[in-house]
């Protein structure tokens, strides 16, 4: 049975971070371990002023890894991260997870970059030549990495305007990481701004431009969700050399998943879909149907809709 | 439009976080959301592993963490209602008093929230917490109203201060148990080992509840050749669910839960011995296995409805 390691935040209410990613990966028979890099009440889209709790420090974070490594050396097949609150756990996750995989060549990695949205940063300036480290080390760490557009752009290191721009930011990131999807494009880039365009591009290959209907209402743990599900999916291709998955149908079914999960959701709402950042009473009816969607999980092999929209 | 929502039953479950294996809050979580439950879980520390391991490391999160994150989040400034609240370990006396006191207070303004307590102090005859927490336990049970508690063998002995060792004792201890504590309305005691089986190698899981009536029950169940890290907490979380699912308008008895509950459970420690057994580790002659293969049991969670274990056998009050 597969067994993967993920750092990222944890809420004790609600779907973001490692409480979105962990109980889908368990419904795909993934062991998941999860290391918290924070514990906090719920997510910030509350309100600042309605969440508590701490962020676990250096000196723990580093403790904890250090035990894992120690004990477990050779358990994982997969590594998770995603976000992380500071530039020093950043730089902790990436030693450890360089160290887990030195001791493994076939451990897939996924990073979430996460830094920010729609050219404003929610992590410190300083995170930036942290993950640019990892994701461009030559050591080759990261196998897989999910940013949306402006992270993408950060490590890129330019802005982005035009499709032929997009195909070289990935060119080159692709000298170190094999796979990347970028979750969400600036819709400026294609034809009409009722959608989300997202790039899925493995080393080699055409990148493929996939359309998924835009949802007029503020999810979060959306992200962390599709980075989970991915690297089930595309695990279970780099995993073994003989299988007859291809990349893109992979990526074309956790995009359906979604939809799906988006459907269970929204069966539970009350409504007005279009919450409101900051409103406690509807944030808590935007939390993401984690466990109603239990059974929906699983690759889907029938009445599969087609999000691939174009070649780059 | 509301009444056409379906509703998703909600636990707060505050217990101790591991990052590898199935204790605590991890034993509880993944069953719990598999059957249903939306489970908001609060870690009281984060270990890499747990303390069965030769070599682990982590750190215990401050009370005032603990308590700000419950009081003014969870309850302050989201408002949640929950349908139970599930205690666990906690890493100190002042951290499980105060704890305690929120809750009893959860449970005095909402008469729907029912708290189901596993009062960890220790096994085996070997405390892990400090001896405070016994008293502690003690004034908790004494002065909150309770749903379910869940001690094993030692930590009954330690609440009720006689040794358990026979049928007779278990008797006398449920006795005690409801005189000392009458306001706690249930009582599982989730492995006990009694002179009367050891012979046959079994060990029984007994239950009181004293709403319904005067009759202390008892399951028998033959021993795996292992022990297991997690049992206890599984146990604990699956007669939640089994107690509090909603399914139907009549709720099941203890003892019938009781024995839904322990087909689980050892239809899980089967499976985790048998992968244990095939995955083969040769130097564990005792089988002391650290991990549950709760993922691996998917199948066997999902069931629904559940088989029985059996018959429960009774004694007299």
């Amino acid at each position: 049975m597969p067994r993967l390691l993920a750092t990222q935040s944890h809420v004790v209410h609600g779907y973001v971070g490692n409480k979105a990613a962990t109980f889908p990966l368990q419904c795909l028979g993934w062991d998941v371990d999860c290391c918290n890099s924070v514990q906090f009440s719920n997510h910030t889209g509350y309100g600042l002023d309605k969440v508590f709790g701490t962020i676990t420090n250096e000196t723990d974070l580093k403790e904890l890894l250090s035990g894992l490594f120690d004990n477990f050396p050779r358990d994982y097949q997969a590594l998770l991260s995603g976000y992380l609150p500071n530039k020093n756990s950043i730089r902790c996750m990436g030693t450890y997870y360089a160290k887990f995989k030195k001791g493994n060549s076939k451990m897939i990695w996924l990073m979430d970059p996460v830094m920010g949205d729609e050219g404003q940063l929610y992590v410190s300036e300083d995170v930036i030549p942290e993950y640019r480290k990892i994701a461009l080390s030559p050591n080759q760490l990261v196998d897989i990495i999910t940013p949306n557009q402006f992270e993408l752009e950060i490590l890129y290191g330019e802005e982005i305007k035009t499709k032929e721009h997009l195909k070289k930011a990935l060119e080159k990131l692709h000298r170190t990481i094999p796979v990347i999807i970028v979750t969400s494009c600036d819709c400026k880039m294609f034809d009409d701004q009722e959608f989300i365009y997202c790039v899925a591009s493995m080393k080699g290959k055409t990148p493929v431009v996939y359309r998924v209907p835009f949802i007029d209402s503020y999810f979060t743990g959306v992200g962390d969700l599709f980075s989970a599900l991915l690297l089930d999916r595309v695990y279970k291709i780099l995993s073994n050399p003989t299988t007859t998955l291809k990349f893109e149908d992979q990526v074309n079914n956790v995009l359906n998943v979604i939809q799906k999960v988006l459907k269970v959701t929204r069966s539970y709402t009350s409504g007005n879909i279009n919450a409101k950042m900051g409103s406690a009473a509807e944030m808590k009816e935007m939390e993401l149907r984690i466990v109603e969607s239990r059974d929906i999980y699983e690759t889907i092999n029938t009445n599969q809709k087609d999000y691939i929209y174009a070649r780059l | 439009m509301n009444s056409t929502i379906p509703t998703t039953r909600k636990v707060l479950s505050i217990q101790s976080h591991v990052i590898h294996g199935y204790v605590g809050n991890k034993a509880a979580t993944f069953p719990l959301q598999y059957r249903g439950w939306d489970v908001d879980v609060l870690n009281t520390v984060q270990f890499s592993n747990h303390p069965g391991y030769p070599h682990f490391t982590g750190f215990k999160c401050s009370t005032e963490e603990l308590v700000e994150i419950v009081e003014k989040g969870l309850v302050g400034a989201l408002g949640i209602k929950y349908d139970a609240v599930l205690s666990g370990y906690l890493p100190n006396v002042q951290a499980l008093q105060k704890m305690a006191e929120i809750v009893r207070q959860m449970c005095e303004k909402d008469n729907n929230v029912q708290w189901v307590l596993d009062p960890v102090l220790g096994d085996n005859g070997k405390l892990y917490v400090d001896a405070k927490c016994v008293t502690a336990y003690q004034d908790i049970l004494q002065n909150s109203k309770i749903f379910l508690v869940t001690p094993n063998q030692f930590e009954m002995e330690l609440l009720v201060g006689m040794p358990i060792r026979s049928l007779h004792d278990v008797k006398r201890g449920f006795e005690l148990f409801h005189e000392k504590y009458p306001r706690v309305t249930r009582v599982v005691v989730t492995s006990l080992e009694l002179s009367e089986f050891s012979e046959g190698n079994m060990y029984v899981v007994a239950g009181f509840d004293s709403s319904l009536s005067d009759e202390i029950f008892f399951y028998r169940i033959p021993k795996i050749n292992a022990t297991f890290s997690g049992s206890g907490d599984l146990i604990c979380a699956l007669l939640t669910d089994s107690l509090l699912n909603g399914h139907g308008c009549t709720q099941q008895s203890l003892s019938q839960s009781l024995g839904q509950v322990l087909w689980l459970v050892t239809s899980i420690l089967q499976k985790t011995y048998d992968l244990n057994v095939a995955d083969q580790h040769p130097q564990d002659s005792s089988m002391n296995i650290k991990d549950l293969k709760l993922i691996q049991c998917r199948d066997i969670l999902k069931r629904d409805p559940l088989p029985s274990i059996g018959k429960p056998e009774t004694i007299k009050i």
